[in-house]
């Protein structure tokens, strides 16, 4: 790996010097990697910070959706594995809660931006769930949505983020493969099961379609530039539709879109563009279940703070 | 001069998770530095290297968590068998389309 000829610094650290901004750019633009204890420009710990934090929020707000179905879980197994799939959302929160507080902002004040509304999450959770099949959509398809830009993110040039990715990508698949068996279950069972899968289907599309957010010019998206993330938002809805249109299709799933179909010339798959305007005011706090997750969060927050005073030993708060 | 045992962990590659290579056994830091240089870097084999005293690790070993008595097989990708399911699906929508 190394050039015989020259000896090369044993810790590893990057080929630039602290405070060389051109430098560092050359390294992460030639697939660099980047430590927390790394120097790097300001602008680009902020745009990583900013990138984890929302995924974060988005994890951590994520399960309040699939919450309210646990003590309505059809059979012991199913509530069971719902409730698993919920740790593992809330656990993955606090992994990159963590990466995202190495990178400078305070887990306090993380939580704090969430509950003022100042920081945002995920659009396909600013909606509420109606029926059994929701978590089956839900756990199949927004969590297929969400790993295939979770993929890409492996690769990102922030290394603590990229090793935290594989870890979840590998959970990840695991709900998936819930979800799907619970979408299954219900398409092989009566036909008032399956209108009730078609029913969540109609409902989640727009909201899938819209979550990877509206195409953008690579040319001026710094977070690709700086290989933060490796994939833009069009190439990862298209790489999802190529793999689960033909897997809800196969089920007799009609897709509420009478424009969708794959060109083979083009090799790309043309919709009906998706709503932009109802992803902007649904991810500012104007979803249809935005208040209610939030409220949940504000109230869950201030129930627990008996324990924060406890284990970070704030003796006044606590007596 | 009592002697420490020292874990190394290395990064082979620059995004690399840290990985524990050995240990090496010296009465104190510096020399610890010196012979993990030897052993685990004089090729160029390691991009970083950690070196930390044994006795800083705290291990965790409740077998409760780590071999669970209970099935927790819905935690798995193998834990889902749809092969069956899916084909029943896939024949009743089959059967549905040709009507």
């Amino acid at each position: 790996m190394n050039d015989a000829d020259t000896i090369q610094p044993m810790n590893g650290r990057p080929p630039y010097e602290p405070g060389d901004a051109e430098g560092f750019y050359a390294h992460v633009g030639s697939g660099g990697k980047v430590e927390a204890d790394d120097w790097m420009p300001d602008e680009y710990r902020a745009a990583v910070l900013k990138f984890v934090e929302m995924h974060a929020n988005s994890e951590l707000m994520g399960v309040l959706p699939e919450r309210d179905w646990i003590m309505r879980a059809p059979t012991l197994r199913r509530k069971l594995a719902l409730t698993s799939k919920i740790q593992d959302e809330v656990g993955h929160a606090q992994l990159l809660y963590r990466v995202a507080e190495d990178l400078g902002k305070p887990r306090s004040a993380m939580l704090a931006d969430l509950l003022d509304g100042k920081t945002k999450f995920h659009n396909v959770f600013h909606y509420p769930t109606r029926s059994w099949a929701d978590v089956g959509i839900i756990a199949w398809l927004v969590d297929a949505a969400a790993i295939v830009s979770q993929q890409a993110l492996r690769d990102s040039s922030y290394a603590p983020y990229a090793r935290t990715m594989k870890k979840i990508c590998w959970e990840e698949s695991v709900h998936i493969m819930h979800g799907r068996d619970v979408v299954l279950t219900l398409m092989t069972g009566t036909a008032s099961q399956r209108a009730m899968v078609q029913e969540a289907l109609d409902r989640w599309w727009g909201p899938l379609m819209q979550m990877h957010g509206p195409p953008t010019d690579p040319a001026k998206d710094k977070d690709l530039h700086w290989g933060i993330k490796a994939k833009n938002n069009e190439q990862l809805r298209q790489e999802f539709l190529s793999i689960y249109v033909p897997r809800i299709r196969e089920l007799g799933l009609e897709i509420p879109d009478p424009k969708l179909r794959y060109d083979e010339t083009e090799g790309r798959w043309h919709y009906t563009e998706p709503d932009w305007a109802e992803l902007k005011a649904v991810v500012t706090g104007h979803g249809p279940a935005s208040e209610e997750r939030l409220g949940f969060r504000r109230v869950n927050f201030a129930e627990t703070q008996w324990v924060r005073d406890a284990l970070l030993g704030n003796a006044t708060a606590a007596a | 001069m009592t002697e420490r045992i020292w874990e190394v962990f290395r990064q082979e590659d620059e995004g690399d998770p840290m990985v524990h290579a050995g240990n090496v056994n010296a009465p104190d830091e510096e020399l610890a530095m010196h012979y993990a240089r030897e052993f685990y870097g004089r090729r160029g084999e390691s991009h970083r290297l950690w070196i930390v005293a044994r006795d800083a690790v705290v291990e965790l070993d409740d077998p409760d968590l780590l071999k669970p008595p209970f099935d927790r097989s819905h935690k798995k990708p193998g834990g889902y068998v749809i092969k069956h399911k899916l084909e029943a699906a896939k024949q009743r929508a089959a059967a549905e389309a040709g009507e």
